[in-house]
């Protein structure tokens, strides 16, 4: 396999491109990059702004509330380090600040059966670990219905 | 959400220039223990033959750049030859099985190339023990998805596939029987279709409905295979064509579109499409054809999902209507108004990659086909990566 870092598949939270991210996220606050220039939310981080080709950008705290775009109840673990996990849940959030920035996050406390298109979600951060990785975790967000 | 998508790439009209005048194919397999250079070279070996050629008039090759197994040294490797090649890493599969004879056609127009051989091969059966998860290895490499998507349980495709399925049933009331019409009808073409990997194994709505969910609502029967194959074809000119053995299949159009997020589906604006919204009507209008010339169609299907949106977003139903279009016969070779994957497709006849799809569509119009349409006179072939999409326009010669 071509991945050879040991932690995988924890994020590589020493990627120049997205540390500030986990940074945040390790002391509870949710941060996307802005534009400096006109305002923007530009997710995943990008070296020019779609919006106005800015090349600035500061990364920014949201209010972590968002709703839920779609998601999915994941029952075959794909990769061995889910193998404990499934079943789980696992889908994108829309950001209130800007429904266009979907965050990636596990859907947690909640039965599935629950979850409905658009239902108002907030952000949790929680620590998330692997068996197949021990003795590491790192602080992500998941979200949680509101 | 058109203005969601980035203008087509801008081609150069080649309607009617170019022609596949010549197909082949190896066995489509599970596991088979071969590489997937020895696949394509015996894909190759094959075209050539059926082309009316021999292996020193290939003064063109084309071949994926993203897995190039089958490239100018190993065709030479392979058939002993020396000779000078145009060569061009913008061909193989998936999108670019339906783009090669574009490249084809170009290299041909500046007397860089008289017969271009476009193979792709592929043995991710056999290699399939090494790698993280077949095909979704080539995500999980990317840095992005492997922080923010891997690490949520995010991936692979069939995850990724569920996710596009489930907000297609939000914005669009899609059903799963809907879905599953899809996969049915695929696999009913694959039990006509001898070399198709689920050849005698019949598939009904109620085996669909009861296949294992992998990721709601996908199911086992919403996914592609994982095969052992490859395939090829050789491009000429429509002047040349007149000599070599078989009826040309005459390129009359293609489209090729990106998607503004690339492969980052969780971020792409319309989420429930693809750039075939851009890319089929730019390949329309370089043929003059609307979708409704169509007599056959193949699609990249590598989930059910995949093959519903194309047909919407190629216009041969309103977008949001697919999944009430799909049911009943609609899909069928013999009485529907859209066949589609009259060999099975990736669902059912083998996960090439879209090599066969193309392949499928020339053995159509010559009327070679094991799920013959009657008569059919357009065909089209629609490819996807995710990243972008292609659309190729085949008419009878």
């Amino acid at each position: 396999m071509a991945i050879k870092r040991a932690d995988f598949p924890l994020p590589a939270v020493d990627d120049e491109r997205l540390a500030p991210y986990f940074e945040a996220a390790a002391r509870g606050a949710l941060v996307i990059p802005r534009c400096g220039a006109c305002d923007a939310w530009c997710w995943y981080p990008r070296e020019r702004c779609p919006v106005c080709d800015g090349t600035s950008f500061s990364w920014t705290p949201v209010s972590g509330d968002g709703a839920l775009f779609s998601w999915t109840v994941v029952r075959r673990a794909f990769l061995p380090a889910f193998a404990d996990k499934v079943p789980f849940v696992t889908g994108l959030v829309a950001l209130r600040e800007d429904p266009a920035v979907r965050i990636v996050a596990w859907i947690v406390d909640v039965e599935p059966g629950a979850l409905v298109a658009e239902r108002a979600m907030r952000t949790v951060f929680r620590p998330l670990s692997f068996s197949t990785v021990p003795d590491r975790s790192v602080v992500v967000p998941m979200f949680t219905p509101a | 959400m058109t203005d969601a998508w980035e203008p087509a790439v801008e081609l150069d009209d080649v309607s009617g220039r170019v022609a596949i005048v010549g197909i082949g194919e190896t066995a489509y397999t599970k596991a088979s223990g071969r590489t997937a250079r020895q696949i394509g070279a015996e894909a190759a070996e094959r075209a050539i033959a059926d082309a009316g050629l021999t292996p020193s008039d290939i003064d063109g090759l084309t071949y994926s750049g993203a897995f190039a197994d089958f490239d100018v040294a190993a065709f030479h490797e392979h058939f002993g030859t020396t000779h000078e090649m145009w060569s061009s890493p913008w061909g193989g599969g998936m999108t670019w099985a339906g783009t090669a004879p574009y490249h084809a056609a170009q290299a041909i127009a500046a007397g860089n190339a008289r017969h271009v051989l476009n193979v792709f091969p592929v043995a991710w059966a056999t290699q399939r023990g090494s790698m993280t998860g077949g095909p979704g290895e080539v995500h999980a490499s990317e840095g992005f998805k492997q922080s923010l998507e891997v690490p949520c349980g995010w991936f692979p495709q069939p995850v990724y596939f569920a996710t596009i399925m489930r907000r297609h049933m939000i914005e669009f009331g899609t059903t799963e029987e809907q879905f599953g019409a899809i996969a049915v009808a695929a696999r009913r073409h694959a039990n006509l279709e001898p070399s198709a990997v689920m050849h005698g194994r019949p598939m009904s709505i109620d085996d669909y409905l009861g296949s294992a969910m992998l990721a709601d609502p996908l199911r086992l029967f919403d996914s592609c295979l994982i095969s052992d194959g490859g395939a090829a074809y050789v491009t000429t000119s429509v002047e040349r064509a007149r000599d070599l053995p078989h009826r040309p299949a005459v390129v009359a159009g293609v489209g090729e579109a990106w998607s503004p997020t690339r492969t980052h589906w969780s971020q792409q604006p319309d989420f429930t499409a693809t750039p075939q919204v851009r890319s089929a009507p730019a390949a329309f209008a370089m043929a003059g054809l609307t979708p409704a010339d169509v007599d056959v169609l193949a699609l990249y299907d590598p989930f059910t999902v995949v093959a519903l949106m194309q047909i919407e977003d190629m216009g041969f139903c309103p977008k949001g209507d697919g999944g009430s279009f799909v049911l009943g016969d609609t899909l069928h070779h013999d009485g529907g108004v859209l066949p589609l994957n009259t060999h099975g497709g990736l669902l059912s006849h083998a996960y090439v990659l879209g090599i066969a799809h193309v392949v499928e569509l020339v053995k159509q119009l010559r009327g070679t086909a094991s799920a013959q349409v009657p008569g059919p006179e357009v065909a089209v072939y629609g490819g996807y990566t995710g990243a972008n999409a292609s659309t190729l326009i085949l008419r009878k010669g």
